[in-house]
C-alpha cells in the first residue's frame, strides 16, 4: 500500500511519518510517533481510552485515520503534565485515588477536560453524564467523579492565581 | 514513620501512569518484532475438513503460518490447574490450535505472523477453512440429557466432573415445619479489563532463554505452566507482566495463546507480539459464573434454619480452563450456609462442557454466586414466614462468641461479628424509618425495595495443604525478600502481582511502619520471574493477607538481624536493644543509638559485624497460612422501580465491609467501589449471551452492557474492624468483598419492591423490559426470561 | 433468525413476477453489489456481493440455489454467503400469490449467521436484512414493469 506523510503538531512539537491511508489515528500516535500513553481498549469506539485532544476537541482517536488529521494540532496525556509538575486533571486524579490499573485513565482524564471546557461547575451528575464515552472497569466511577469535581476546583483556582499575577 | 498502616495515603504509582508514562504490553517494541494473529472459529461446534493457507502464503510480509497439525507434537497441551479430587473429572486435552474439530466460536485455527500489525489482519482473510459442521450442545442442562450432541466424543453425558460435600438426608427436608425451594441463573459474564489480553515473546538463541511478556495475574504459575507446555527449562523461561490493565480473574488462566506466541518467537528466533482485539477476548478470553442453583432451604416456623441442600449445574464451556473448575465446587459449594449457623448443608455440582468459550474465576470466583442463592433464600425463606428479613439473618448468624466457627460443610471462619457491620448500616440506613416510608410510596403506588446481603467470604489463598487436598495444582504460600541497600533505601521483591490494587502503597505502608523509614525509600519489584524467585500471583484476595504477611515476616527478620549488629555496636546485649520507629537505642539509656540507615550500611560494609552474623542486610520469608480469611459486612440497597417503564433506580447504596486491619483506607473504598460495580453489573445490565446455536450474540461493547458512570448512584462505604488472627497484619481480603455482597443485595431491593405484584424471584440481568413485563402481568411473568 | 418480507408488485401478473425473478441478468442488477454472478448448474449460481451497510460491510462469495419449483406459486431459495465479516446460511420460502392489487411475494427465511456478523452484527442484521431484500424486490419490480 502506498504510504503518505502527515505532519502535525503534538504535544506542541511537530511531528511527521509516513503511513498507510488505512492507519488510525491511535495507532499513529501509539507506533508511529511512540507515544504510549494513549491506550486501546476496544474495535467499536465505546470505551474513551484512546480519547485525546485534536484542535481543540476531545476526539476517541480510533474513529479517524491518521490522515484527516494532517495539519492539526494534538495534545495527548503526555501533553498535560510531567511528574514534577501535574496538570490539575492529574493531580486530582491522583489526590481523589480516581484510577487503579491506570489503563483507562488517560482517555478518561482527556474527556473529562473537554467536559470541564464546556461546563466550568458540573454536578455530579453532570459529570457522570458527561462521561458517557467512557469506560473504567476498576473504579465503579465514584472516584473518578471525585476526581472531576475536585480538579475543576482546581483548575478554576489556577485561573483565579492567573488572573491575578497578570 | 509510623502510623502508616491504617492511613489514607495517595497511591505512590500513580505519577507514572496519570503521564502516560506505564508500562503495558502493547508498549513493547523489541528491534525485529513481528505481528501475530489468530483465525479462530466462526462455529460453535465443526470438523476442520482443510486449510487453504496458498493465497496467505503469498501475502507480502507473511513470515509463518502455523496450524493445529503443523503443531501437533511440538506444544504440549494447556491443562488445568485445578483437578478436584472425588469428582470423577474427565479433563478433555486441550491443544493450542485446534487440530481436526473446533468447539467453540473464538478456538484458534490458524497462527499467523507476518511484519506489520495491519499487514498480518489482512492475511487471516486469505485462509480458507473447510469446515463441517456438527451439532451443538450450548446450554449446560440440556447438555447433560441423553443423546445431547459430545463436546468431546469420550466425555459422557458431557459431564466433565460430578461433586459432592455434606449430605443432607430427604427427611431434613421433607419433614421441616418450612421448606423454601427456588433455582437460580447465574447468568454468564466477562471479566472484561479494559486491556484485553497481549504477549510478547523474545528468544535468545544464545543462551536458549525464552523471555514472554504476558497479561498474567500469575507470571510464576504461567512459567511452571508454560515450562511444561513449551518443554523448556524454568530457569530459562522468564515470564514477566508488565503493568497489567485489569484483571478481575481473567487473566489468571494460562491460555493457548501466550503458549503460540512463546513457541512462534522460539521458532522464528525474532521476537512476536500479539495483541488481542476486544471482540477477540469475548470470544476466546475465559468468561464467569454461567451457573444454575437449585436450591431447598428448610427450618422452623419461627425462624431456625435447619439445613440447606444446593446442586449447582455449572457450565465450564468447551475445555477446563486453569482454575474453571474449582469455582462451582471448592470456592462456592463449602460455602453454601453464608454467614449462617446453619447445622446441616449439602451441595452437588455438575460440570458440564458445551460448546461455548471456558469458564473460569471472575471477581469472588464462587462466592458471589454462593453468597447470591443463601441471601435470596433467606429473605424468600423471612416471607414465608412473615419475619422482618433482618431479624431472620440476626438469629440465624454464626454467633460472635463462637469464633472460630466451623461451618456446616467444616470450613473455620477466622474471626467475625456479623452484628457489628449490621448494625452500622440499619443505622446509616435508618431501617424504621424507611420501611414506614416504602409503605407510604407503596400506597400512593410507587414501588421501593430494600435489599439486604449479609455476606461472608472465604479468601485470602491460603493454607497449601488444603490447596493440595482441595486438588490445586501448586501452592498457595507466599514469599517476599527485603533487600536493605548500603543507603537504608529498600528494595522489596514479592510474589503477588498486583494489576490496578495498589500493592506498592500497601505494601509500603506495611514496611513503612515496621522499618520506620519514610514511604519514598521503599521501592518494590513484582511480577518478573527472573527477579522474584517465586510466589502464586494475585487474585482470591490473598495479596495482603497472604503476600503481606509474608513482607511483615521479612521485615521482622531484618529487625532481627539489624539488631544484633546494633547490640554490636553499642556494646551490649540483643536484650537490651528496642527498635522503635527506624531508630535502635538501649532502653533506659538516652543518646545510645542507632539508626536504622546506620545499621544499614555497617551491614553492608561489614566492617565490624557481632561474631556469626553474615554480610548485608537481606531477609526472605515465605509465609504459608494456618487458614484462609473470611471477610464479612452488610450492604443494603434501596431501589426504585418505574411502573410505566420497568427501569430500576439504584436510590441509595450501603456497604459496610469487615476486612479485618484496613491499612490504606482510600485504596480500600477504590477496591469495594470497583467490586460493588462489576456486582451490580451482573445483577442489573450484563450477560455473555449464546444464540442456540452456540454462537456468541455479546461480542463487542456494543452489545455487551458495559456499565457506565451514570449508572450508578454515590455509594456509601464504611469500615468495621474485626482482626484475622491468622496473619500478622490481621488483615483480611478486600478485592472481592463488593462483588461477593452486591448481586445480592441488589436482587433482594429489586423482588423487594416488586413484592406487591406477588413477585419472588426475577432472573438477571434486571432488563427494563424484563420488569416491565413482570408488572404488565401482575407477577405472572416471574422468572422468565 | 427468521426473517419475513411481503412485496406487493402491483398491477403485475404473477406469471410476470416468476419469470423475471428467475431471468440470470435481471438477478445480477438486482443483487446488492453483484460483481459475478454465474450460473454452475441448472438453478444454481455463484456470485459475488458487495455489502456495504452500517457495520456490515465487505464482500461476500455466495453460491445460491433455487429448488423445488412450482411455478408460479412457490419456490425454495437457499443462499450459502461468506465473507470477511463471517457466513450468511439462509434457507428462504418464497410464495407468489396472485390478488386484485397485483402478486403479493412473501420470502420467508431462516438464516443462520456466524463470526463477527454474528457476534457484534446481531442487532442490526434484522434491520440490514430488511433494507437488502426490499431494495431486491423494488430493483425487481422495476424489471417486471420493463417486461410488463
Amino acid at each position: 500500500m502506498e504510504e503518505v506523510n502527515v505532519t502535525v503538531t503534538i504535544n506542541g512539537k511537530k511531528r511527521s511519518a509516513k503511513v498507510e491511508p488505512r492507519m488510525l489515528l491511535t495507532h499513529f500516535i501509539r507506533d508511529s510517533l511512540s507515544l504510549t500513553g494513549t491506550h486501546i481498549g476496544c474495535d467499536t469506539s465505546q470505551c474513551g481510552s484512546c480519547s485525546v485532544m485534536v484542535d481543540g476537541h476531545v476526539v476517541k482517536s480510533c474513529t479517524l485515520l491518521a490522515v484527516q488529521v494532517d495539519g492539526s494540532e494534538i495534545i495527548t496525556v503526555e501533553g498535560l503534565g510531567t511528574v514534577q509538575n501535574l496538570h490539575p486533571m492529574q493531580k486530582a486524579f491522583w489526590e481523589e485515588h480516581g484510577l487503579q490499573c491506570g489503563y483507562c485513565t488517560p482517555g478518561v482524564m482527556m474527556a473529562a477536560i473537554g467536559l470541564l471546557q464546556e461546563n466550568l461547575e458540573p454536578s455530579d451528575e453532570e459529570i457522570r453524564e458527561g462521561l458517557e464515552g467512557v469506560i473504567c472497569r476498576c473504579t465503579g466511577y465514584q472516584f473518578i467523579v471525585s476526581a472531576v469535581k475536585h480538579a475543576a476546583a482546581l483548575m478554576a483556582e489556577e485561573k483565579q492565581v492567573v488572573g491575578e499575577g497578570r | 514513620m509510623a502510623g502508616k498502616v491504617g492511613a489514607r495515603i495517595k497511591r505512590k504509582e500513580d505519577p507514572r501512569l496519570l503521564t502516560g508514562n506505564g508500562y503495558f504490553s502493547d508498549d513493547i517494541q523489541l528491534p525485529g518484532m513481528l505481528h501475530a494473529a489468530i483465525l479462530r472459529s466462526p462455529h460453535a461446534h465443526a470438523l476442520i475438513k482443510s486449510i487453504n493457507i496458498e493465497k496467505a502464503l503469498e501475502a507480502p510480509g507473511v513470515v509463518a503460518i502455523y496450524t493445529g497439525k503443523d503443531l501437533e507434537g511440538k506444544i504440549g497441551r494447556i491443562p488445568s490447574s485445578w483437578l478436584i479430587p472425588g469428582s470423577n473429572l474427565k479433563e478433555a486435552p486441550q491443544y493450542p490450535l485446534a487440530i481436526d474439530r473446533v468447539r467453540y466460536v473464538g478456538d484458534g485455527v490458524v497462527l499467523v505472523i507476518a511484519e506489520d500489525r495491519y499487514g498480518v489482519r489482512d492475511v487471516l482473510d486469505l485462509i480458507e477453512v473447510d469446515y463441517e459442521f456438527l451439532p451443538v450442545s450450548v446450554r449446560q442442562k440440556e447438555a447433560m440429557q441423553e443423546n445431547a450432541p459430545l463436546v468431546h466424543d469420550d466425555i459422557e453425558n458431557n459431564i466433565a466432573f460430578h461433586w459432592k460435600a455434606g449430605e443432607v438426608p430427604d427427611e431434613e427436608i421433607e419433614e421441616a415445619e418450612v421448606v423454601v425451594r427456588e433455582s437460580f441463573n447465574v447468568q454468564r459474564v466477562a471479566p472484561s479489563p479494559i486491556e484485553t489480553r497481549a504477549a510478547i515473546g523474545q528468544y535468545n538463541p544464545g543462551n536458549g532463554e525464552l523471555t514472554l511478556w504476558c497479561t498474567s495475574q500469575n507470571p510464576h504459575i504461567h512459567r511452571m505452566v508454560l515450562s511444561e507446555v513449551l518443554d523448556i527449562s524454568e530457569a530459562k523461561l522468564r515470564v514477566i507482566a508488565p503493568d497489567i490493565g485489569g484483571g478481575f480473574g481473567g487473566k489468571i488462566g494460562v491460555y493457548p495463546d501466550e503458549a503460540l506466541i512463546g513457541y512462534a518467537a522460539r521458532d522464528l528466533k525474532q521476537p512476536v507480539k500479539w495483541i488481542e482485539e476486544r471482540n477477540e477476548h469475548f470470544s476466546a478470553a475465559n468468561h464467569g459464573r454461567d451457573e444454575i442453583i437449585d436450591v431447598e432451604l428448610a427450618g422452623t416456623r419461627d425462624g431456625k434454619l435447619t439445613a440447606i441442600r444446593v446442586k449447582n449445574t455449572a457450565n465450564m464451556g468447551a475445555y477446563l480452563s486453569t482454575f474453571g473448575p474449582g469455582v462451582p465446587t471448592i470456592d462456592f459449594g463449602l460455602m453454601i450456609t453464608g454467614a449462617y449457623d446453619i447445622p446441616k448443608a449439602a451441595c452437588e455440582t455438575f460440570g458440564v462442557y458445551t460448546n461455548t468459550t471456558s469458564t473460569d474465576a471472575y471477581r469472588g470466583a464462587g462466592k458471589p454466586e454462593s453468597t447470591y442463592q443463601i441471601e435470596r433464600m433467606i429473605d424468600l425463606f423471612a416471607r414465608e414466614i412473615g419475619m422482618d428479613p433482618v431479624e431472620l439473618r440476626r438469629k440465624n448468624f454464626a454467633k460472635k462468641e463462637d469464633f472460630p466457627f466451623t461451618n456446616a460443610q467444616g470450613l473455620v471462619y477466622d474471626s467475625g461479628d456479623y452484628e457489628k457491620p449490621l448494625n452500622k448500616a440499619l443505622e446509616i440506613l435508618d431501617y424504621k424509618k424507611l420501611r414506614e416510608e416504602q409503605e407510604a410510596l407503596r400506597n400512593e403506588g410507587k414501588l421501593v425495595g430494600i435489599g439486604f446481603s449479609t455476606y461472608v467470604e472465604l479468601c485470602g489463598f491460603g493454607p497449601s495443604a488444603v490447596a493440595g487436598a482441595i486438588g490445586f495444582q501448586g501452592g498457595v504460600w507466599e514469599n517476599a525478600t527485603i533487600r536493605v541497600h548500603p543507603s537504608g533505601k529498600v528494595t522489596v521483591f514479592s510474589g503477588t502481582s498486583p494489576h490496578g490494587q495498589g500493592h506498592n502503597t500497601t505494601f509500603s505502608q506495611v514496611v513503612s511502619d515496621k522499618l520506620g523509614i519514610p514511604l519514598e525509600d521503599i521501592e518494590f519489584v513484582f511480577s518478573d520471574t527472573k527477579a522474584v524467585s517465586m510466589g502464586w500471583g494475585t487474585y482470591g484476595s490473598r495479596s495482603v493477607a497472604v503476600g503481606g504477611g509474608a513482607i511483615s515476616i521479612a521485615a521482622d527478620r531484618i529487625i532481627e538481624k539489624a539488631k544484633k549488629i546494633a547490640a554490636h555496636e553499642l556494646e551490649t546485649s540483643v536484650e537490651d536493644i528496642e527498635f522503635e520507629d527506624g531508630v535502635f537505642k538501649i532502653s533506659g539509656v538516652p543518646g545510645m543509638e542507632r539508626k536504622f540507615v546506620d545499621i544499614a550500611k555497617s551491614a553492608n560494609y561489614a566492617w565490624n559485624l557481632p561474631e556469626g552474623v553474615e554480610p548485608a542486610l537481606e531477609a526472605q520469608a515465605f509465609f504459608d497460612p494456618e487458614n484462609f480469611v473470611y471477610p464479612f459486612g452488610t450492604h443494603i440497597v434501596v431501589a426504585e422501580v418505574d411502573k410505566d417503564t420497568g427501569q430500576i433506580e439504584l436510590k441509595r447504596y450501603i456497604a459496610v465491609d469487615d476486612v479485618g486491619r484496613v491499612i490504606n483506607p482510600l485504596t480500600s473504598e477504590g477496591q469495594v467501589h470497583g467490586g460493588i460495580a462489576q456486582g451490580v453489573g451482573q445483577a442489573m445490565w450484563e450477560g455473555i449471551v449464546y444464540s442456540d446455536q452456540g454462537q456468541l450474540l455479546s461480542g463487542s461493547f456494543m452489545d455487551y452492557t458495559m456499565p457506565k458512570a451514570r449508572f450508578f448512584p454515590t455509594i456509601e462505604t464504611a469500615f468495621t474492624e474485626t482482626l484475622s488472627p491468622v496473619n500478622q497484619l490481621g488483615a483480611k481480603g478486600i478485592g472481592e468483598t463488593g462483588t461477593t455482597a452486591s448481586i445480592a443485595a441488589v436482587m433482594n431491593a429489586v423482588v423487594d419492591a416488586l413484592q406487591p405484584y406477588g413477585v419472588t424471584d426475577v432472573e438477571m440481568p434486571l432488563t427494563p423490559e424484563k420488569i416491565w413485563n413482570i408488572i404488565q402481568t401482575g407477577g405472572e411473568n416471574d422468572d422468565t426470561i | 433468525m427468521q426473517i419475513e418480507h411481503v412485496y406487493t408488485f402491483k398491477g403485475i401478473p404473477r406469471n410476470i413476477v416468476w419469470e423475471t425473478i428467475q431471468d440470470k441478468e435481471v438477478l445480477q442488477k438486482a443483487l446488492p453489489g453483484c460483481k459475478v454472478f454465474e450460473e454452475v448448474e441448472e438453478n444454481k449460481y455463484h456470485s459475488v456481493l458487495g455489502i456495504n451497510i452500517g457495520p456490515i460491510k465487505g464482500e461476500f462469495t455466495a453460491d445460491v440455489q433455487q429448488l423445488d419449483m412450482e411455478e408460479p406459486e412457490a419456490y425454495r431459495l437457499l443462499v450459502k454467503a461468506k465473507g470477511k465479516p463471517g457466513e450468511i446460511d439462509a434457507d428462504a420460502a418464497m410464495q407468489f400469490e396472485e390478488t386484485a392489487e397485483g402478486t403479493v411475494l412473501t420470502c420467508i427465511a431462516e438464516v443462520q449467521i456466524t463470526g463477527l456478523l454474528a457476534s457484534i452484527g446481531q442487532r442490526v442484521i434484522g434491520g440490514v436484512a430488511k433494507v437488502v431484500i426490499g431494495q431486491f424486490f423494488k430493483d425487481v419490480d422495476k424489471e417486471t414493469k420493463k417486461a410488463a
